[in-house]
């Protein structure tokens, strides 16, 4: 190395390997499956522009995948048999029609005729029952869906247009097995009959994918996005926009700013803080859906196995509903809804959340459990549950304090806030809480042996409430060697679980509806899972790009019917017509911008500084 | 090493004059002084918080200001989305921040300081494999390991202290053994040996004193980057999100939307609250430095 | 995590030239660089069988799934493996460069990580050179006259940025400079690495990546620059005490022409050990500032991994940065030889 000009060598050593990084980089990210689309073509033709949902996609594989963001864009690019409607009834897609057998063993599906895969194959019952038929006889293809199927006796197709499920037992929801987004998507034969043999290492990324919904995909890149083109021929509508891309943003945050600089037109879910914040900005609609979920406390009142056998190291004195109704009596509701989300939730009590109405069950007058510390602490002194020296009373048949453990989720800040509320409350009615932060996988591992007392809990749940109930019956307890079993929180109850059958084979929906009520009656007595609230989901749209997205009309609370947004949401959108300037909001952070900006002007300012002085010396 | 000029044989009544003479010299040094300011404030408040920070204001239960709300009468620096003021937030969180950030130092100085005086004094199979060890453990990226390791521990304060001491002692434990080799080819070392000094004698008695002022510097600069290593596990979730540190502070800001909100006053105190105490452990640091080794001065 | 100035400047200096040959140097370094490797494979390996996870039923979560389901999943992850069985096919696939199979995304590690990589390598790859640049050019003209007005600034704002939180400084700036500042709309993209709307290739998708780029390498640079600067303004104060320097001056050499030609080259051979010890480090500095930005790197993966925690994925990642350190620091010693005058001299 010469010394004379070393610093320029430096200089251009930096300047290359910028340059051979850069290229590097875009290059590698570019990647094999870069898109085709040209940049004039898009300029002229819309583009609606959503985030995708907040897990993301885990494959495209539709047999193996569990994350919401893979289920979403399963719903734009595979049909199902049945769509849903604004209140989650089952209506028309591939099939136009249905029927039932007098002993409701066989359903029989007409299917539409003269539809085609996007690669110009046509649709016919056949794939339907290709599909169906190999999640219900191949162990890996059941990863995803295999329960939906469990009581399929058999899946023909007699001809092009005639689909035969026959199951081994009635079954009142076979209309829910294949929806699009909660149900089993149906792919072209003749794309996975060759990948069928290796299907757990099959990703499903050739662009375009061969499919058929409102949507086809064109592009996919992990952790960046997905891209689709509309199907103008679809036949439940064609799509308002040309094309649609779905993008990841790990921080909802960083989606935000996106949607506000004019870059996304759509986000569905943000947290209670964003919401307020957005409700002033005038380009923004911000709407609450009901909730189609739950948050709240299970507690391990007798870990048990099938046979009976006890688990785990829950605290005896759980087993006592004395001091599970103290519990629930502790617990203020309200309080959690306002300071926890920010009043948009609705207060819990039922066990099914209020986005599917027909299955809603709320407690009779005079039966719900009351706000009441006073009360608790009266029926736990009654029930001779004394305060020791230290405030926590004592259980008086094992003699233990009541010191409980409350496992709560590490990366949920809902949690968070109620273990700090529940904690408060417990504490004056004399339980001590010892709160421990645990991953989910940690949490569940926990929850499946026993070795808790109490957990916060949360579950979302499609129209269907089959699953979501069935967590709780004694067949989901775990085998004695402690595999298997999905139970939620070794509810086992027999009542509970005769109406559990008797509900998955009563056709009338009234009747069906009735029966669940009586479940989610003996669940709230039994304060065992005690519903904290249904969060409101929360969405943004920008009204000066889209219009349509948003479903259904508001209740007189303000509150729109759950959103089928991965289906009916993005087909039914439309580009808005006025073309409107982004108004900013003018935001409360003004020292925030301050900082910034003082910060860029001292930067800029030294960097210009610096130069000066650099060419001063250089001069010299 | 001034001290290491010493006699180490009365060591007493030197070492008092050495260590009059390294506060004066210090005091020479302004930036090191107001490091030192910075820290002491950020300590005694740190201390008395209990006197005037209690459950009626961190229990949210009992808490009854305004949700998520800037500044205000009563509220200086606004408060969080439980209506808890900001400010006694962070007054309160510098105990944890600064707890998890002194005792990760404490395991990381006598960690690292054990192994490089023993890889130092037996130079034999035992110092070298020792340094091995050290050599594998500096390869390991330390943000993962400290990640995977408080993901194994589970979370909270512990696991997070402990994985931060298991990723920082290297740099202590290669410092300390390569001033271990220098104190022990002096003279006085061989003198002792003649004595008839055994080695825990020759390491507690004779080498650990002459080593001590390094170990000093490098463990103020240990607390800086152990402050910050806590507030970066905390934010990406494996801190205990019911207790309150800087960390949390900010996790919580982050995930609960404080950004969109521009809610500045919930996300800036926690930040220069870091920045301030890791500044004055830097600062100190570099001063204690400069001020024990000669060759620095004029720095 | 690395120490600012003494520790991080001894352990640059403690890379001893031995006067060997090149060759069986070498050939020793790399010999202990695969020992290194290979202990790191076995304590990534402990680490993560310890860690207690039953992944299935949160991947399961919040989808009907039947008993017969839980065991199948369990069977494709090979969860039921005795555990010498799984450090086995651990070792081996590791050597053969299959990671393993992500819990999550239900594909292989290896495809996972090299998906992530180049953006990563983009990231880390600018923000170094960046912060080299800006260091090392702050860092002389500081060291060269230290006690100046220049010198205590760029020391003193060095010293600030290093004592800020990564992920704290992404997010001031996102928010400053991605959310808007007041009335001005917001002036870069606020996450993610390119806009899906615009094509995907050519020079227009190079620009809007550059755009995408601009606020997490800023994050990084501002972060890690300082530490440059210190380095090399100490190296450059050492060296300025050097007798030859003052004989360069008695040649009549003008002060800048003694800077360049005598004091930086000498003064960069710490410096540079340094940076690249340093460079295997910043890989994994990525991790908080991918968070923030959601740039689909390899620490964002690893965010993601935690989540779960996927074990296999964070194994892997784990694995990916430490033989990225373990390789940084082997190139770290060669550099070494090549750039010190006086093993060149031989």
């Amino acid at each position: 190395m010469g010394t004379g000009n070393s610093r320029h060598k430096l200089a251009a050593l930096a300047a290359c390997a910028l340059s051979g990084s850069l290229l590097a980089g875009t290059a590698l990210a570019a990647g094999p499956a870069a898109s085709a689309a040209s940049a004039s073509a898009a300029s002229q033709e819309t583009t609606l522009r959503v985030k995708m949902s907040g897990s993301g996609v885990d494959t495209l594989n539709p047999f193996l995948a569990f994350f919401d963001g893979a289920y979403d864009v399963f719903a734009a690019i595979y049909p199902t048999l049945n769509s849903l409607d604004e209140t989650g009834k089952p209506g028309p897609y591939l099939a136009d029609s249905w029927t039932q057998s007098d002993d409701k063993l066989t359903w029989t599906f007409k299917i539409r005729d003269g539809l085609k895969w996007s690669d110009g194959t046509p649709l016919t019952a056949e794939d339907a029952a290709w599909t169906l038929n190999l999640i219900t006889t191949d162990a890996v293809a059941g990863t995803a869906n295999g329960s939906l199927v469990s009581n399929f006796e058999s899946v023909t197709a007699p001809d092009a247009t005639t689909l035969v499920i026959k199951t081994k037992e009635p079954q009142a929801n076979v209309t829910y097995v294949s929806v699009p987004r909660s149900g089993i998507p149906i792919v072209p034969k003749h794309i996975w009959e060759s990948q069928a043999e290796h299907l757990k290492d099959y990703k499903n990324d050739t662009f375009p994918v061969v499919g058929y919904g409102p949507w086809t995909l064109t592009d996919y890149k992990p952790e960046q996005y997905a891209k689709f083109d509309a199907n103008k021929d679809f036949i439940l509508g064609k799509p308002g926009f040309d094309h649609m891309v779905q993008q990841s943003f790990k921080s909802v945050d960083a989606a935000v700013a996106a949607l506000r600089s004019g870059q996304l037109d759509y986000i569905n879910g943000v947290n209670p803080t964003q919401f307020k914040a957005l409700q002033a900005d005038k380009s923004l609609l911000t709407i609450q859906e009901v909730g189609n979920g739950w948050t709240g406390l299970e507690i391990n009142y007798n870990a048990r196995t099938r046979t009976g056998k006890k688990i785990g190291t829950g605290h005896p004195a759980l087993g006592d509903p004395v001091l599970r109704h103290a519990i629930a009596l502790a617990t203020d509701r309200q309080t959690l809804v306002n300071k926890v989300r920010d009043g948009l939730a609705v207060v819990g009590a039922g066990y099914l959340p209020p986005a599917w109405p027909q299955w809603v069950w709320k407690p009779a007058p005079g039966e719900e459990t009351p706000f009441d510390l006073d009360q608790a602490n009266k029926i736990l002194d009654d029930a001779g549950y004394t305060k020791g020296g230290d405030g926590v009373r004592v259980d008086p048949k094992s003699g233990k304090p009541l010191e409980l453990r409350l496992g709560i989720h590490s990366d949920d800040t809902d949690d968070a806030g109620i273990s700090n509320y529940l904690k408060g409350w417990l504490e004056t009615i004399g339980v001590k809480l010892k709160i421990q932060t645990l991953s989910m996988s940690a949490l569940n591992s926990d929850l499946a042996k026993g070795d808790w007392d109490l957990l916060m809990d949360g579950w979302t749940t499609g129209p269907d409430p089959t699953f979501l109930l069935g967590i709780q019956t004694c067949a989901a307890l775990p085998k004695d060697d402690g595999t298997a079993g999905n139970t939620d929180s070794f509810f086992c109850d027999k009542d509970y679980d005769e109406l559990f059958k008797k509900q998955l084979t009563t056709f009338d929906l009234d009747e069906r509806a009735k029966t669940v009520g009586e479940m989610q009656s003996i669940l709230y007595k039994a304060d065992v899972n005690q519903m904290h609230f249904n969060a409101n989901h929360l969405d943004v749209v920008r009204t000066d790009t889209v219009t349509g997205v948003i479903i259904g009309q508001p209740d007189a609370q303000g509150m729109y019917p759950a959103q089928s947004y991965a289906f009916w949401g993005y087909l039914k959108a439309t580009p808005a017509t006025a073309k409107v300037t982004a108004a900013k909001e003018e935001s409360g952070g003004s020292a925030l911008w301050i900082g910034g900006a003082v910060l860029l002007v001292v930067l800029v300012g030294g960097g210009i500084a610096l130069k000066r002085r650099s060419g001063a010396d250089d001069r010299e | 090493m001034s001290a290491a000029t010493n006699a180490p044989a009365a060591l007493d009544v030197p070492r008092h004059h050495a260590f009059s003479r390294f506060c004066r010299a210090f005091a020479k040094r302004p930036a090191g002084l107001a490091g030192l300011g910075l820290l002491v404030a950020f300590g005694v408040l740190a201390l008395v918080a209990p006197l005037f920070i209690g459950d009626d204001q961190l229990n949210v239960i009992k808490v009854d200001g305004p949700q998520l709300s800037p500044p205000v009468d009563g509220y200086p620096l606004g408060t969080d989305q439980a209506g808890r003021s900001v400010l006694l937030l962070v007054i309160w969180g510098s105990r944890e921040s600064l707890s998890i950030g002194l005792i990760a130092t404490a395991l990381t100085v006598v960690l690292g300081s054990a192994v490089g005086l023993l890889a130092g004094h037996y130079q034999g199979w035992i110092g070298k494999i020792l340094m091995h060890v050290t050599d594998w453990f500096i390869a390991l990226p330390s943000l993962p390991l400290a990640i995977s390791l408080s993901a194994v521990l589970g979370q909270g304060a512990a696991s997070i202290t402990i994985a931060i001491a298991v990723t920082s002692w290297t740099a202590t434990a290669r410092l300390v053994r390569a001033q271990t080799l220098a104190v022990e080819a002096r003279p006085f070392i061989e003198r002792a040996k003649v004595l008839g000094a055994g080695n825990t004698q020759i390491m507690i008695r004779h080498v650990l004193p002459n080593v001590m002022p390094l170990i000093l510097v490098s463990s103020t600069l240990t607390v800086a980057s152990a402050i910050l290593s806590e507030a970066t596990l905390t934010f990406l979730g494996l801190g205990d999100p019911t207790s309150v540190t800087w960390g949390s502070m900010l996790q919580a800001a982050f995930l609960g939307g404080a950004v969109t909100a521009g809610a500045w006053w919930y996300l800036m105190p926690p930040g220069i609250a870091i920045l301030i105490v890791v500044l004055g452990f830097t600062l100190v640091g570099r001063a204690v430095e400069h001020v024990l080794n000669p060759r620095m001065v004029g720095r | 995590m690395s120490s600012l100035t003494a520790a991080g400047l001894a352990k640059a200096k403690g890379q001893g030239v031995k006067r060997s040959d090149l060759l069986p140097y070498l050939g020793s370094k790399l010999a202990a660089a695969l020992v290194s490797f290979m202990v790191t494979l076995v304590i990534g390996f402990v680490l993560f069988s310890l860690m207690p996870a039953d992944p299935v039923r949160t991947l399961t979560r919040g989808r009907p799934t039947s008993e017969a389901q839980l065991v199948q999943i369990r069977l494709q992850l090979g969860l039921d493996d005795p555990i010498w069985q799984r450090f086995l096919t651990f070792v081996g696939n590791t050597l053969k460069g299959e990671l393993g199979y992500s819990w999550q995304f239900q594909q292989s590690v290896s495809s996972l990580v090299l998906d992530r990589l180049g953006p990563t390598l983009l990231l880390t790859g600018t923000a170094t050179v960046l912060s080299i640049a800006l260091g090392l050019w702050l860092g002389i003209r500081s060291g060269w006259r230290h006690g100046s007005l220049f010198d205590r600034i760029a020391s003193g704002t060095s010293l600030m940025l290093w004592s800020v939180p990564t992920f704290w400084l992404g997010m001031i700036l996102l928010v400053a400079f991605s959310v808007g500042i007041g009335p001005i709309p917001s002036l870069l993209p606020a996450g993610g690495m390119s806009d899906p709307s615009l094509p995907q290739e050519g020079w227009a998708h190079v620009v809007d990546v550059a755009k995408h780029l601009v606020l997490p390498s800023l994050t990084m640079v501002l972060v890690v620059f300082a530490q440059y600067v210190t380095v090399m303004r100490t190296s450059i104060i050492d060296e300025m005490g050097s007798p030859y320097l003052l004989t360069a001056r008695a040649k009549g050499l003008t002060d800048d022409a003694v800077r360049r030609r005598h004091a930086v080259p000498n003064a960069l051979l710490p410096s540079v050990t340094m940076i690249f010890m340093h460079l295997g480090i910043l890989v994994s500095g990525a991790i908080t500032v991918e968070s923030v930005y959601s740039w689909p790197g390899l620490g964002y993966l690893t965010y993601e991994a935690l989540r779960i925690p996927d074990l296999p994925l964070l194994q892997g990642t784990f694995i990916v940065f430490s033989a990225s350190v373990i390789i940084m620091n082997l190139l770290a010693d060669v550099v070494y030889r090549f750039l010190d005058p006086r093993v060149r001299a031989q």
